[in-house]
């Protein structure tokens, strides 16, 4: 589904004319497939989000190549590559990202409309959906309105709504204790099961990674395969 | 993302900024009225003044100028493009004056051919055009100046002892001529212009109509008119007199063309021009107020383009503010697929939208100013002056035509739309993991 091959990319440190690049992912490669949960671990500053914003294409990687669904993402420009999320992937943040001004029903509805959904059917499918991640009583509340669970919910049914094949997920339980933890993991993995999504899971917690199908350890810019693994 | 949503998303942005949003349409409306308040006092005066010359004066008349214009040149003429007719005319050069009873008047006598000054507009009041040698129409206030010296001296002296007893200063009219016209005889005289003496060989004119009054109030007609059948017999009476030395003819032409309608005058004094005649026409008077008046509504334009661009200066702090406040959430958009166009797009709107209802308010406001102005200034002007019917002189301060309108909504539109690119460029060149690590 994802392949990465030979990314490599650094960072310009320091003030202007007097840069010097500090090498944050050395020579990345390894698959990621089709409908399986990998986690990505490894300590903090240790390149994790970095390789995750090359995979969704935020970033474009110094050298090296990726691959989505047989699609060469790494050399799409910048509005190739906005058409390419929209369709392919989804998002969950650590601290949520929803937009402050829009109730949960808005948020969620926000990527239909930015595919040029008509009302009627956006409003069909966010119902739904709404419904189906528990959502239905507070579907008229505003973020600040939320909890941290509640707003974790309505930003993976917003990764949702447009039945991405792929989704990403950089720290999605950071800012949440570990009760609400284990009811959006308890989420991903359903919806794992019920919809075969291929999730990217980036944590550094091990309770997360252990609903991992692969994990893999990220350490000083190198990539290894393994770590803990737990059948569940 | 359909146009209707982006709509809905940039009045939502809107709605969470009204008073900034207002601050900022408030100054874009005060640009925009005030251009076209300014530029419309040009509009204004410039048909005051049009308006006080097509009034004043026979519109479709083209005054041709030449040493030797004659008949042959008229017939020519007539037969131009939408020519109504030729009037040539030949005035007298010399002494005159005409004699009824016991009044005498200084009229002047004008030979012409009356069918064409019929075409013209020539028409009468009374009685019929002339057929015979001797039979002449006379002007609508001939008789006014038909005038005997003796009552005159009388009435004048009267008046002055009235004078120093009463304040008032109207001015009285002086006796004249008040019988009947139609079908009196008249005796016509020439002479010399040195000595202020005629001839002494009286013509014996009858007079058969009376012209209509002239358009115009304050333009009196105290003519006589003839035709050419008259003119051996003047001339023979001149020959006997004149000084030896003289070689100037008693008769100078005079030649007015004119068009069916105003829009063709200007193409008719063109034509004329180019065949070598000197011509005076109105067009050519308006071509000139036009152009004065095309400059000055620049120059107008262009002060009030500067209050524009004063305005928008906010619309650029609006949105640049707007562009920053709202970075984490355009990060997101972007992060969700949103695309650099859509973004920008979103912006821009917003930029347009306020320089679309700043622009619409001003046209309202204008137009109000405008009629308001035109109802109370004269008034203003009127009392600062003293006069009480300054308004018949029917001065429009400001007029608005569309043309205007439009004008100043493409520059307010389009320089509200241009203040806002700069911020709507830098929006969609917000990085997207830049904008993911702000806090909420
Ligand atoms: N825009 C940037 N400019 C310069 N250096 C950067 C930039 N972004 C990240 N880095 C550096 O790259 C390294 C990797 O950062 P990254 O955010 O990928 O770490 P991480 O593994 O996600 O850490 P954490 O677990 O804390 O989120 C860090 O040393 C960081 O300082
Ligand atoms: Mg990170």
């Amino acid at each position: 589904m994802i392949h990465v091959e030979h990314i490599q990319h650094s960072f310009k440190i320091g003030k202007k004319g007097k840069e010097r690049p500090v090498p944050v992912l050395k020579d990345l490669s390894f698959e990621v497939k089709k409908g399986s949960i990998i986690s990505i671990v490894g300590r903090s500053g240790s390149g994790k989000s970095t390789l995750l914003h090359i995979m969704a294409g935020f970033l474009k990687p110094e050298s090296g190549q990726i691959t989505v669904n047989g699609t060469v993402t790494s050399k799409f420009t910048e509005t190739q590559s906005a058409e390419f999320r929209l369709e392919q992937f989804g998002f969950i943040f650590q601290n949520f990202q929803l937009m402050p001004g829009l109730t949960t029903f808005e948020n969620i509805e926000l990527p239909l409309k930015l595919k040029g959904v008509t009302k009627a059917e956006r409003t069909k499918q966010v119902e739904q959906l709404v419904q189906h991640v528990g959502l239905k009583e507070v579907q008229d509340h505003y973020p600040n309105e939320l909890s941290g669970g509640q707003q974790q919910r309505v930003s993976i049914a917003r990764a949702l709504i447009t039945n991405p094949p792929i989704i990403f997920a950089d720290e999605p339980t950071g800012s949440l204790d570990s009760e609400t933890e284990q009811e959006i993991l308890a989420l991903i993995r359903s919806l794992n099961e019920s919809r075969g999504i291929t999730f990217v899971i980036i944590t550094h917690d091990d309770e997360v990674a252990s609903i991992a199908d692969e994990i893999y350890q990220m350490h000083d810019g190198v990539l290894k395969a393994g770590g803990i693994h737990h059948a569940i | 993302m359909q146009f209707k949503d982006q709509l809905n998303f940039v009045s939502q942005h809107i709605k969470k900024n009204k008073l900034r949003v207002f601050m900022t349409i408030l100054a874009a409306t005060m640009g925009t009225a005030f251009l076209i308040i300014l530029a419309s006092v040009g509009f204004g005066i410039q048909d005051t003044l049009k308006k006080e010359i097509l009034d004043n004066r026979l519109v479709t008349q083209v005054e041709v100028h030449s040493a030797d214009l004659d008949k042959e040149k008229a017939d020519k003429m007539k037969k131009l493009d939408h020519v109504k007719a030729v009037v040539l005319r030949q005035e007298v050069n010399a002494f005159q004056t005409t004699t009824l009873d016991k009044y005498t008047s200084p009229s002047s006598l004008l030979i012409s051919d009356f069918s064409e000054e019929k075409k013209a507009g020539f028409a009468l009041e009374k009685g019929r055009l002339p057929k015979g040698k001797y039979e002449v129409v006379v002007g609508h206030d001939f008789a006014e100046n038909l005038m005997n010296e003796e009552e005159v001296e009388k009435f004048q002296s009267q008046q002055q002892a009235n004078e120093s007893n009463e304040e008032e200063q109207i001015v009285p009219e002086l006796p004249h001529y008040e019988g009947e016209l139609l079908g009196k005889e008249i005796t016509y005289e020439i002479g010399s212009f040195e000595t202020g003496e005629s001839y002494k060989e009286p013509i014996k004119l009858t007079i058969v109509g009376i012209a209509k009054a002239p358009s115009k109030d304050f333009i009196s007609d105290g003519n006589l008119y003839a035709d050419a059948s008259l003119i051996p017999e003047m001339e023979a009476i001149y020959d006997r007199h004149k000084p030896e030395e003289s070689e100037a003819s008693l008769f100078y032409s005079n030649l007015n063309v004119y068009a069916d309608e105003l829009q063709n005058v200007k193409g008719i004094t063109t034509t004329l021009k180019d065949d070598g005649y000197s011509v005076y026409s109105i067009s050519e008077e308006l071509e000139q107020i036009d152009v004065f008046f095309l400059a000055l509504k620049a120059g107008l334009i262009f002060v009030g383009t500067i209050a524009i661009l004063i305005s928008s200066i906010g619309i650029f702090n609006t949105m640049t503010m707007a562009v920053t406040e709202r970075t984490r959430e355009i990060g997101v958009m972007k992060a969700l697929g949103a695309k650099p166009k859509l973004i920008q797009r979103l912006f821009l709107l917003e930029s347009a939208w306020i320089g679309i209802i700043g622009t619409l308010i001003a046209v309202i406001l204008s137009y109000a100013i405008s009629i308001l102005a035109n109802y109370i200034l004269p008034l203003v002007v009127g009392a600062a002056l003293g006069e009480e019917n300054f308004g018949e002189l029917n001065v429009t301060f400001s007029i608005i035509p569309w043309q205007l309108v439009v004008i100043a909504s493409a520059i307010s539109i389009g320089v509200a739309m241009i203040s806002g690119w700069r911020p709507a460029r830098k929006a969609t060149q917000i990085d997207v993991i830049d904008a993911l690590r702000r806090e909420l």
